[in-house]
């Protein structure tokens, strides 16, 4: 099993800062894991760990922004922190989805900040892929036919026309859109398409 | 105009050798079909030129082909000739305008046989000969073998291959001019210019001989002209072909020829035959003439009905050796350098060639009676003269040595006395009244020299080796001169050294331009430590905010920890002494930089070269970082101590990084690591290595590498290595620059072992 506490993943190639700053956090509270290099911190990234990355912008082997591109996959909220703050550094960090841009010395406060903020989208997206999945599965447990229902259904069309879109009566149609909306956990039309919509379905 | 003559002086001789043959043929063959019968069609021949009627090369070719094709063909020739005009005129539609030219002009009257003259027209021809002449064989001249072999033309298309032999003509200049070590090497920026480029680059990289090159490739006619009126006068210069300059105006080759070799300061080479006589030397080249004959040869086989499929191109055995004398006397080439077989062209017998027994016998006669006469003058004067001499040679030696403020001296052991010239005093401030003797030159010199001085009278033991050593000379004002004493010996019968002698010389002023020099020279490398540390301040201050990022988030955790209500004291405790740890980080930082700073005299001391290594990386951490470069560091174990100034020895570490980052960066294959290393090198010295995977040195840079304000980099000074070398040859080693085997440059700095240094003094 995976830890599930939010857990904020430090990687700075200088031991001295990693350190400190890891110090920093845990005595805030947080849960640290801290990596004195990109390429450990990648291979033994998990990224079903809720949590954020605080990466140092300039690595030997690979710096921030690689890493940063490296992490795209996994929607890990990123925050960096540099020696050198310059603006188009830090313009390609927000653009490829950074959520801050510290420059070192890094005061507590603003990293803390930060870091609460990186919590914050990091549950908010969490909740929103858990739904995501729930809604997927239960989609995935429709036979074809109420998913052509549900397709029409979400369409705005009522039980008269689809029965005549799909060739058959209106009450076959209307024994399918119950077992359909009982299986996607659906009372109204309008939880529905709301649902849809979070899936993409139209 | 007797000279053109005497040139082509072969050519008559041939005509009649060739009429000779025609006749024996036609009296040996009567057949019919062999004899010039008016009533039969004439063959005709379309002779195509590349250029217009204004090159000479094609017009020889076009001459010589024609007259042995009008000599020899058992059969009428009518011959045709037009000019394809195609360097001048380059626009597209040009040549699609010709070929449609041609087709109109030859429709009622269609070729035998076209040859092409230039190497532009068989191109030509090879694209549009289905448009005025389909099927119609070709023979070409003016081909180089690359060429040839570039546009492989169909099979019934034959000719003569040139092979304009730059590599033999460059063997020409090497053996007139063994000294010359630049070379220069002329082509312009035409279809056939730009063919020599590659060529020219590949025969000289392979000669044996490595020459400074400079190749004056597609310039404009105004800057060529220009950057080859300052060619030294000892270079050579090799001249291709300028059918177009870099501004694309045209030219004809052999014109260029006679202005460039009008206003050349050095040599001019050239392979082509038709330069000759315009003012170059001269090269190894064929006549065109001889090609015209080849060529129509050719023509005249196929015309008379062999297959053209059949006769491969080849190439003209008439090659030689050829020079202009003219031009040799210009530039004063000695004839006798030149190459067996070679021909000299424009050569008027003189006086020597034609009398040259007599000459020899003249002048013997007259050496032998000079010798007689000169040998009893000196036997009649020379004892009168010797005594007077040796007293005149006192004197003057004595006065010579006293003008240039010398003194003479003269010291035997055994007895302890000294002879002195009067100029000593002035020298060492002694008055007259003092007698010159050796304890009142030694009181004369400043206490602390004394003993160099006395050894420097006792131990100038290595035979017939002069002994050296400055001193200096306090004058009874106070006044403080340094004097240099030159020692030498001489031995007695037995060869025990008491006989020493040698020369006082005042080196005062000398010594203060040493002084002097030895400042700037600390000036100027102190500014390049302050530039150097400049360039790196980024990554510098980078390395700073580092311990002071990991002081802050420290302190601030401890801040937070003891705010709580029951505190975990070890982990403060833990906190606190991290801070302290990051402060000396941070000052060591600090110290490395401010040493590096500091501006002040050189200070000699024990250095641990692997301690400089460790530290000049570690100052350069954040520029690695930043530019994403590799190191590798190799330190030997046990590595011996040298003895200097460390600061000044590591500016040169410094720079060789630098120096190496930049290369590894321009080559962007970050990737590959700048490798440091250590080792003891065997003999007294330990060495440093600094290896990178950059593009390495090119031809004749290595030697301009150490040369002040020569830079390859777009914001370089060009004074790092110039420093770099100075301050190593100050502290007795030596840096060498090369190309590494593995690709790339390596900079190797030896140094002396302290021990061996000490144990020497």
């Amino acid at each position: 099993m995976t830890d599930r506490t939010f857990t904020v993943f430090l990687v700075d190639d200088d031991p001295g800062v990693l350190k400190a700053v890891s110090r920093l956090l845990r005595a805030r509270g947080y849960q640290v894991r801290s990596f004195a290099s990109p390429h450990e911190f990648l291979a033994q990234h998990d990224a079903a760990i809720p949590g954020c990355a605080v990466l140092d912008l300039s690595m030997p082997e690979l710096d921030g922004l690689a890493l940063q591109a490296a992490l795209t996959g996994a929607q890990r909220p990123v925050i960096f922190i540099t020696g050198k703050g310059d603006i188009p550094t830090s313009v390609r960090a927000m653009k490829a989805g950074a959520l801050d841009f510290l420059t070192k010395p890094v005061s507590d406060q603003d990293l803390l900040d930060a870091i609460a903020r990186a919590q914050e989208q990091d549950t908010n997206t969490r909740r929103l892929h858990a739904e995501l999945a729930t809604i997927a599965a239960r989609i995935a447990s429709l036979t074809p036919r109420e998913r052509e229902v549900l397709t029409h259904v979400v369409a705005g069309r009522l039980n008269k026309q689809i029965a005549g879109d799909l060739g058959t009566v209106e009450k076959t149609i209307k024994v399918h859109r119950g077992r359909m909306m009982e299986k996607m956990g659906v009372r109204t039309v309008a939880d529905l398409v709301r649902m849809a919509e979070k899936a993409g379905l139209h | 105009m007797a000279v053109v003559g005497h040139r082509f002086a072969r050519a008559p001789q041939r005509v009649l050798a060739a009429c000779g043959i025609l006749v024996l043929l036609v009296l040996a063959c009567p057949l019919p079909g062999a004899s010039l019968r008016a009533d039969e069609p004439p063959r005709r021949v379309l002779m195509l030129h590349a250029f217009n009627y204004t090159f000479p090369a094609t017009t020889e070719v076009a001459e010589a082909a024609r007259k042995r094709l009008l000599e020899r063909s058992p059969r009428r020739v009518e011959i045709d000739a037009d000019f394809l005009d195609l360097a001048r005129i380059t626009e597209p539609g040009h040549e699609l305008r010709m070929a449609a030219f041609l087709r109109d002009k030859y429709a009622r009257t269609p070729p035998d046989l076209v040859m092409t003259l230039g190497s532009a027209a068989l191109p030509f021809v090879i694209q549009h000969r289905n448009t005025f002449a389909p099927k119609v064989p070709v023979v070409f001249t003016g081909i180089s073998p690359q060429t040839y072999a570039a546009l492989r033309p169909p099979s019934d298309v034959t000719g003569i291959i040139t092979e304009f032999n730059l590599d033999k003509t460059l063997a020409l200049a090497e053996q007139l001019q063994p000294d010359a070590r630049r070379l220069y090497v002329i082509a312009g920026s035409g279809a056939t210019d730009r063919r020599w480029h590659s060529v020219a680059r590949t025969v000289i990289a392979n000669r044996t001989r490595t020459f400074e090159t400079t190749y004056l490739f597609e310039l404009p006619y105004a800057q060529l002209v220009t950057e080859l009126s300052r060619v030294p006068r000892d270079a050579i210069v090799i001249l291709l072909t300028v059918f177009a300059d870099g501004e694309g105006r045209t030219f004809i080759p052999a014109e260029v020829a006679t202005a460039l070799s009008a206003i050349s300061p050095a040599p001019v080479y050239a392979p082509y035959d038709t330069y000759i006589g315009n003012g170059t030397v001269g090269g190894f080249v064929e006549t065109f003439g001889s090609v015209g004959v080849a060529a129509a040869d050719l023509a005249l086989r196929v015309m008379a009905g062999e297959d053209p499929t059949t006769l491969p191109p080849r190439t003209n055995a008439d090659q030689a050796y050829r020079v202009d004398l003219r031009a040799l006397q210009r530039w004063g080439l000695r004839e006798s350098d030149l190459p067996p077989g070679a021909v000299v062209l424009f050569k008027q017998p003189g006086i020597w060639d034609q009398h040259r027994s007599l000459v020899l016998a003249a002048l013997a006669v007259f050496a032998v009676q000079t010798a007689f006469a000169a040998a009893l003058l000196i036997q009649q004067r020379r004892r009168k003269r010797a005594e007077l001499l040796l007293k005149e040679s006192e004197e003057r030696m004595t006065f010579a040595a006293a003008s240039v403020n010398i003194a003479l001296w003269q010291f035997d052991r055994k007895t302890n006395e000294l002879w002195a010239t009067e100029h000593c005093r002035a020298m060492f401030g002694l008055t007259s009244n003092v007698p010159l003797t050796r304890d009142t030159f030694l009181s004369a010199i400043h206490p602390e020299d004394r003993a160099i001085a006395m050894s420097s009278l006792q131990e100038a033991s290595t035979a017939g080796r002069a002994a050296v050593s400055d001193v200096r000379v306090v004058w009874p004002d106070g006044q403080v001169r340094w004097v240099r004493i030159r020692t030498r010996w001489h031995s007695d019968e037995r060869g025990a050294p008491h006989q020493l002698s040698g020369i006082f010389a005042e080196v005062t002023d000398q010594k203060a331009a040493e002084t002097e020099a030895a400042l700037q020279r600390q000036e100027v490398a102190h500014l390049m430590r302050v530039s150097v540390l400049g360039q790196l301040s980024g990554a510098i201050a980078h390395e700073v905010n580092q311990p002071l990022t990991a002081i802050l988030s420290n302190a601030q955790a401890a801040l937070h920890l003891l705010a709580q209500e029951s505190p975990d004291l070890a982990e403060i405790r833990d906190a606190l002494r991290d801070i302290v740890e990051e402060d000396n980080r941070a000052e060591q930082v600090i110290r490395r930089l401010r040493s590096l700073l500091k501006k002040g005299e050189s200070r000699i001391e024990s250095v641990d070269l692997n301690d400089l290594v460790s530290s000049t990386v570690a100052l350069l951490h954040g520029e690695l970082v930043a530019r994403r470069i590799n190191i590798e560091v190799r330190l030997a174990a046990d590595l011996p101590a040298t003895s200097g100034d460390s600061v000044q020895l590591q500016q040169v570490l410094l720079n060789l990084l630098m120096n190496a980052m930049d290369a590894t960066a321009s080559a962007g294959g970050a990737t590959k690591p700048v490798t440091v290393s250590t080792w003891i090198a065997g003999g007294p010295a330990i060495e440093l290595r600094v290896r990178d995977r950059g593009p390495g040195l090119a031809l004749g840079q290595q030697e301009l590498a150490f040369e002040p304000f020569y830079t390859t980099k777009e914001h370089g000074l060009g004074l790092g290595l110039s420093i770099c070398s100075t301050i190593v040859n100050a502290h007795g080693g030596r840096l060498t620059l090369a190309n590494d085997q593995g690709g790339g440059a390596v900079a190797i700095m030896s140094l002396p072992i302290r021990e061996y240094q000490v144990a020497a003094q």
